[in-house]
């Protein structure tokens, strides 16, 4: 346990590295990404404007070295396992931002993602519980709680890639998540997990300056995968899985209306039938068609068009009020706990 | 409505998910004593209480599934 005084002098400079390193270094990456040719269309503006493709390094490189200063300082466990799942999802992504993979690519190799939470757990210890943290108690699940990470993991990578569809929503809403996930590592999980997820924050808020509307540059799979599997592996070492499963729940809505409707594991560029329409004005329209697959945007969009910025806020206000059950959760939590 | 039935949706599937974790806790976490009167061996306990878990999430995620249609065909037609 961290006296109070290093937990404040620890996140500050852990926070400032990754928010400060991403800040500096993104204006560096879009004009070497934009010289490099390495820009793709944004399909919901006027004439498609070509932007730059990945942001995924960067943000990798802010939170890689603020988790290594971390770790240093406190030679943790749990920072590390988090620190080397993140980096294999980021690997992940980046193959699939080089090269156009197929449609299990993705979820199948996030299941690497989940080695380095269960082999530091088994051969040092100290990374996660063994036990299931059920708000109204906990379950000792050795048998179950293994298979449970490597199911966890491609979830909440999948979640992020599969929502980052419109300018900004996918750095927003993990800002919006990570508040009531950093406020359950912080009653129920550990001062060091507590901390190995600021560098998150800090990096989504930094990342966010340049990806809002209109984006200056897109994260990419290596950006989205590292988010949301950097996200599932802090939930798990911070024992805070249902309340970071809640706060991500427009998400997991999101994958799961598509799964239920497409009934197969495929990239959204490989469906044929659009789940939204772009009309000339350049609003955004629900698809009629019945075929399409089912999304969270479709929904937004059924009660009339929108346009980008407007789907957005409708996102972020979602995302707003599962933090809020999130923070209610955490509420029910605590009490039963003093019972 | 817009937001307003999104709201709802969400507010269901965040009670459905506690609704299940209390279920798992409060039924299946003791399942030794009830069960097996506290006579069955770790492993045996362990496979029959998994076993249960996921069987409830499966359900759970049905439960979704036609909750989502219903909304689906509401919004869609």
């Amino acid at each position: 346990m961290l006296d109070v005084l290093n937990l404040l002098i620890y996140g500050a400079v852990i926070s400032a590295i990754s928010f400060f390193a991403i800040i500096l270094l993104m204006p560096a990456a879009i004009r070497s990404l934009t010289a490099g040719g390495k820009l793709v269309p944004d399909a919901h503006k006027r004439d498609k404007p070509m932007i730059p493709r990945p942001a995924g390094p960067v943000i990798m490189a802010g939170i890689g070295a603020a988790e290594i200063v971390l770790y240093l300082l406190t030679m943790n466990t749990a920072v590390l396992a988090v620190l080397l799942s993140t980096v294999i999802a980021f690997a992940v992504g980046y193959v699939d931002d080089s090269r156009m993979m197929p449609g299990w690519f993705k979820p199948v190799a996030l299941l690497a993602a989940a080695i380095p939470l269960v082999s530091l757990e088994l051969y040092v210890g100290g990374v996660h519980e063994d036990s299931l943290n059920l708000v109204f108690g906990r379950a000792f699940i050795p048998l179950l709680y293994i298979p449970l990470i490597f199911v966890i993991m491609p979830i909440t990578g999948n979640t992020i890639n599969s929502i980052d569809v419109l300018n900004g929503v996918a750095s927003g809403f993990i800002i919006i998540a990570m508040i009531p996930l950093l406020a359950s590592i912080a009653i129920f999980g550990s001062h060091e997990v507590f901390l190995a997820a600021l560098p998150l924050l800090f990096a989504a808020v930094a990342f966010y300056k340049y990806h809002k509307f209109p984006s200056r540059i897109f994260p990419g799979d290596s950006g989205t995968l590292l988010f949301g599997a950097m996200y599932g592996a802090l939930a798990i070492a911070g024992s805070s899985e249902i309340i970071g499963v809640i706060a991500l729940l427009p998400a997991v809505m999101n994958s799961f209306l598509f799964l239920a409707s497409v009934r197969r594991i495929v990239e959204h560029r490989q469906i044929k039938e659009r789940p939204t329409i772009l009309m000339n004005d350049f609003k955004l329209a629900a698809s009629k068609d019945k075929s399409a697959p089912a999304t969270l945007v479709r929904l937004i969009l059924a009660d009339g068009p929108l346009d980008e910025k407007a789907v957005g806020c409708q996102i972020f206000k979602l995302a707003t009020l599962t933090a809020l059950l999130a923070f209610a959760t955490i509420a029910i939590q605590y009490a039963i706990f003093r019972l | 409505m817009g937001f307003g039935g999104l709201a709802i949706f969400v507010v269901v599937m965040w009670t459905m998910i506690l609704a299940v974790a209390a279920f798992l806790v409060i039924f299946i976490a003791p399942i030794d004593m009830i069960m097996f009167d506290g006579q069955a061996r770790r492993l045996t306990v362990s496979v029959v209480q998994a076993a249960i878990a996921i069987i409830v999430v499966v359900v759970l995620v049905f439960g979704l599934s036609r909750m989502k249609r219903i909304y689906m065909q509401k919004k869609l037609g």
